[in-house]
């Protein structure tokens, strides 16, 4: 028979050593389980007298009653000591390391996105283009300024003889003829996002930009749905707190013409903000002393943008009846507007397209 | 472009009682875009911007008429105030003048010789109204000229009577190569075609409607003076103009077409203020060469058309009362057999001043519609209606959208580049500039040709960062312009990659990319390439949709780059044709998967190896590598079965197998395989 004080303080070694709920599980199936040493130690009983089985069987259960009692109180003080190990919160966490996106792609990400909420498609045409898509089919005949070759990039490639010279488009307008020559007939609701190309290199000008176009015809549009368009873009891109106006302008390929504008949000559209920083919300009732000039906009207003009512002759060039058909469209450059919404002072549009690294990774 | 004018200034054409402040907002909104106003010298300056069609607000007339019609829409009062310029009287002598245009190269010619004059300075207020425009002032003859300009729009010249020989003024074009000396004493060389007056000695005096030349001008000592207007071409004003580079305010108004009827009043008034400042006496007949009066031009539209296109149910009274106060006649009639507004229309008389702008009925609609105030116009958004995009479109901008954010989200930074690279980086790469479309006038060699493939610009780019960060990895999706005779250049999109790592970094790229679109059918081949070494071949279901390789070492160095930089480029619009949403289900064993470890050591690759291992063993799964040194592999293979549970025995014998058969080929033919 085995030696019962023995294995009592075999047990009490091994409990000494336990440090966590796993061993302490293992310890347990040892000495407790169907095939554990305490069952084991009943199983040896077999060879005892029926005498002797009553008073070792006892001191079996006794053991087994302390081991289990034990094991348990083991289990209670490690699980209060594990629960209150206490770990430094604000060492830093093992990131996972991001990359970036261009600072354009988030832009027309979320352009796109608008316009696909009110039934908008986005297409894609060639940026390489003929003068014909960029320029006669948008009313804009052979002596155009814009035709000059300081305002547009040409290839050197021989003309053809129905579409003219090759050259970069410089805006996305030339998306208009080709959509409405791939529809045939409206309706049309089209946005092209697209590179645009022009000879000027400066802070506010790169030679390839992005310009998004909006572009809808169809029978009985009106001015009401070119403001009620820009507004929902506006309010969507900008927040609900900025405001347009349409200024009469003038293009070629609308009629009438409008230039956008939207409230600036460095002074929340007043055209004056405080020396001392704080929020201009009750800008009218603070002391004329303190305002000076908001330095971004002109009278609270910033440019958005270009737009109008579609002129009746690029409908005809392309062969729809101005009569029966009209339509808006509207153009605005991709940076600016970018630019213009997350306020984190990019100022310099060349940054976008210098390849800094430690520019581009910030996004 | 721009023009600066006073309040006080306009007042004088302009009765009411809006302030400068109210004038700028009311008028941006409606008409000329005020952008500043500033108070400076107890007047106020207005800079005043002007589209290109509208060369008939670039004036205190112009903006006075527009304000005339604009100002009451805001409950102001505002009355434009006309005036009557007194016609000279018949002149006491009749100096001789004679000009001809025998080529038509003008529409009017305005001409008067005065005497008496005595150069000194301009009155005070056209010295301060000048200043204030950012005119320079000269003295009280120059100065009549830009202030014309400014008050009635059209732009004057005045000859020193006495240095025009012969007193005679011929227009003609010019040739290639002749020479003139401008005002400003700068010479230039003429391209030929362009519009000059030469004299009787056959001596250029004048490039007309742009700049004077300092032959003819007026001098300090100048007795008798021909005061000159002409009224030209705008096509080869501008022409003129922007080949010599010069760029005079008188230019930039002659090239948006002024209007030949308010040249005569711009005559009256020179006269009137050459008279007053100088002392001048007008000495011969007022010379008038208008051979081509333009004919009335009338537009006639509808109400209900004004209505449809506005969006809004403007009634006929402020419509006509708007179009009178802007100049135009109208000549309202109605159609009784059509239900009202149906036939109203109104046949509407174009001033000649708005004859190059106002041709359509959409150009009257504009004017309506301006005044009537798009601040008060409602916003509405069109009726929804299903438009179907190109499947294609649709799928190529959502992967797109999608292969960004996951390259993003695994570490690599996009890039953008210009779609145009320089001559410089083609020869550095030894590759050929006539494959490139050219730019024929580009403003940088920098930016001379289009691209064709990303992977130059990408080397660019790791080169300039080369130094700002150790670990670059980045990627650009874009579109190349491969050319075509007599067509336009493919325009198809590619996905770009460029790490200064190692190779299998930037396989691990790729391959991570198909597994996140689920693309399982591609391989990599061993090919040559022009500027890659350890180049391959990159296929999705055998067919090639791009190449990977490190750049050739001696173009590391004309590039002068000091690292090893790996690229690939793929066919993205292949790659997203491939998409699929998810990846198929297979079936997950049941049974213990036995993984053992071995070091090989061969000359075959690890595709030969992996396709020669599953040949040999069919209970082999998967096949891990775990180390690659000097030419040894290690590879942990992965043992299952889908019917029972294999023995760790079992699995040994398949090992066993797989290195005999994978030792027994000491070299294999040049074959893709994959798994």
């Amino acid at each position: 028979m085995k030696d019962l004080k023995t294995t009592r303080e075999k047990f009490q070694v091994k409990l000494t050593s336990i440090v966590s709920l796993p061993q302490l599980e293992l310890l347990k199936l040892e000495y407790l389980s169907r095939n554990g040493i305490v069952n084991e130690l009943l199983k040896d009983m077999k060879s005892l007298s029926i005498d002797e089985r009553k008073i070792y069987g006892q001191q079996i259960n006794k053991l087994k009653d302390e081991i289990a009692k034990q094991l348990d109180s083991t289990q209670k003080k490690l699980i209060s000591s594990l629960n209150q190990s206490k770990y430094d919160v604000t060492l830093p966490g093992n990131m996972r390391k991001n990359g970036s996106l261009h600072v354009v792609s988030y832009a027309i990400e979320e352009i796109s996105k608008i316009f696909e909420k009110i039934g908008f498609i986005r297409m894609s045409y060639p940026e390489v283009e003929w003068d014909w898509y960029s320029f006669e089919a948008l009313n804009m005949p052979s002596n155009h300024p814009a035709r000059d070759d300081f305002e547009t990039f040409y290839i050197d490639h021989p003309e053809n003889k129905e579409f003219g010279k090759m050259l970069l488009t410089p805006h996305t307008s030339s998306g208009q003829p080709r959509e409405m020559m791939r529809l045939g007939k409206p309706p049309i609701r089209m946005i092209n996002i697209a590179k645009t190309y022009r000879p000027n290199w400066d802070v506010s000008h790169t030679p390839m930009f992005h310009q998004f176009e909006g572009f809808c015809v169809d029978k009985k549009i009106n001015i009401t749905h070119l403001k009620g368009t820009i507004n929902y873009f506006v309010k969507e891109f900008f927040g609900e707190n900025r405001e347009i106006r349409l200024r009469p302008f003038h293009f070629q390929f609308t009629e009438p013409s409008f230039e956008i504008d939207i409230t600036c949000d460095i002074c929340d559209g007043t055209g004056y903000i405080f020396k001392d920083e704080l929020q201009t919300k009750n800008a009218k009732s603070r002391s004329f002393a303190e305002k000076i000039k908001c330095k971004l906009c002109k009278q609270g207003w910033l440019e958005l943008g270009g737009s109008g009512m579609v002129h009746p002759n690029i409908l005809k060039f392309s062969g729809i009846n101005p009569d029966e058909y009209t339509g808006w469209a509207f153009g605005f450059g991709v940076e600016r507007v970018m630019m213009m919404k997350t306020g984190v002072g990019l100022n310099d549009i060349r940054l976008l397209y210098e390849g800094d690294i430690r520019v581009l990774e910030q996004f | 472009m721009n023009i600066k004018i006073t309040y006080s200034w306009l007042l004088e054409y302009l009765e009411t009682d809006a302030d400068p402040y109210e004038l700028q907002k009311y008028l941006s909104l409606c008409g000329p875009s005020i952008e500043t106003v500033e108070k400076v010298d107890g007047d106020y300056v207005f800079d005043i911007e002007i589209t290109s069609n509208r060369i008939d607000m670039a004036s205190v007339y112009g903006i006075a008429q527009e304000a005339a019609a604009i100002l009451p829409q805001f409950g102001k009062k505002a009355k434009l105030i006309k005036h009557n310029f007194i016609k000279p009287q018949a002149p006491t002598k009749d100096l001789s003048i004679n000009i001809t245009d025998s080529y038509h190269l003008t529409n009017r010619v305005l001409a008067v010789v005065l005497d008496n004059v005595i150069i000194g300075k301009s009155p005070e207020y056209i010295q301060k109204r000048l200043k204030l425009a950012g005119i320079r002032t000269l003295n009280n003859v120059v100065d009549v000229t830009n202030y014309i300009m400014l008050e009635l729009g059209h732009p004057t010249h005045i000859f020193d009577y006495d240095r025009i020989a012969k007193q005679k003024l011929i227009f003609r074009e010019s040739k290639k190569g002749e020479k003139i000396i401008s005002l400003e004493d700068k010479t230039y060389t003429l391209y030929g075609g362009d519009s000059i007056i030469e004299d009787g000695d056959g001596r250029i005096i004048d490039l007309p409607g742009i700049i004077g030349t300092s032959n003819s001008i007026v001098v300090d000592s100048t007795k008798r003076l021909l005061f000159f207007i002409d009224n030209n071409d705008p096509v080869q004003m501008r022409k003129t103009s922007m080949n010599l580079g010069i760029r005079t305010v008188a230019a930039t108004y002659n090239e948006k077409s002024p209007d030949p009827e308010r040249a005569f009043d711009s005559l009256l008034l020179g006269i009137e203020l050459l008279q007053k400042n100088s002392g001048a006496k007008v000495a011969s007949s007022v010379i008038d060469i208008y051979p081509q009066k333009k004919l009335e031009k009338h537009v006639r539209v509808y109400l209900k058309d004004i209505q449809r296109i506005i969006g809004v149910s403007i009634e006929e009274t402020p419509i006509i009362s708007i179009l009178e106060k802007l100049g135009f006649g109208v000549n309202r009639s109605e159609n009784d057999e059509l239900a009202y507004p149906d036939g109203v229309s109104f046949d509407i008389l174009v001033p000649s001043f708005r004859y190059n702008d106002v041709s359509i009925k959409e150009d009257i609609i504009e004017e309506v519609s301006r005044v009537y105030g798009y601040h008060n116009l409602p916003s509405k958004m069109a009726p929804l209606v299903y438009i179907k995009q190109p499947k294609d479109i649709e799928n190529l901008f959502k992967v797109q959208t999608k292969s960004k954010y996951y390259l993003k989200h695994i570490g690599l930074h996009e890039y953008l580049n210009y779609s145009m690279i320089s001559g410089d980086l083609i020869d550095k790469l030894r590759l050929v500039r006539k494959d490139y479309l050219r730019i024929k006038n580009s403003i940088s060699s920098e930016i001379e040709y289009m691209r064709n493939s990303l992977i130059p610009s990408l080397i660019k780019n790791i080169k300039e960062n080369s130094g700002k960060k150790d670990k670059l990895e980045i990627f650009e999706l874009a579109k190349t312009y491969t050319r075509k005779d007599d067509q336009l250049p493919d325009e198809k999109y590619y996905l770009g990659f460029a790490t200064n790592s190692n190779f299998a970094d930037l396989k691990g790229v790729i391959d991570s990319l198909f597994d996140e679109l689920n693309i399982t059918d591609y391989d990599y081949e061993n090919n040559n390439h022009s500027i890659l070494n350890n180049s391959a071949k990159i296929k999705i279901h055998a067919h090639e949709i791009g190449v990977i390789g490190s750049l050739k070492q001696e173009l590391k160095i004309a590039i002068d780059v000091p690292n090893d930089i790996f690229v690939a480029e793929l066919d993205f619009e292949t790659i997203a044709n491939q998409y699929k949403v998810m990846g198929s289900y297979k079936k997950i064993s049941p049974y213990a998967v036995i993984k053992l470890d071995s070091t090989i050591m061969s000359p075959l690759s690890f595709s030969q190896i992996k396709t020669i291992a599953k040949l040999s063993s069919s209970y082999l799964q998967n096949i891990e590598l775990l180390d690659q040194y000097e030419g040894n592999i290690t590879i942990r293979l992965h043992f299952t079965s889908y019917t029972e549970n294999l023995t760790e025995n079992t699995a040994k014998n398949e090992l066993a197998s797989i290195i005999t058969s994978i030792n027994n080929k000491k070299s294999f033919e040049k074959q893709s395989c994959h798994i």
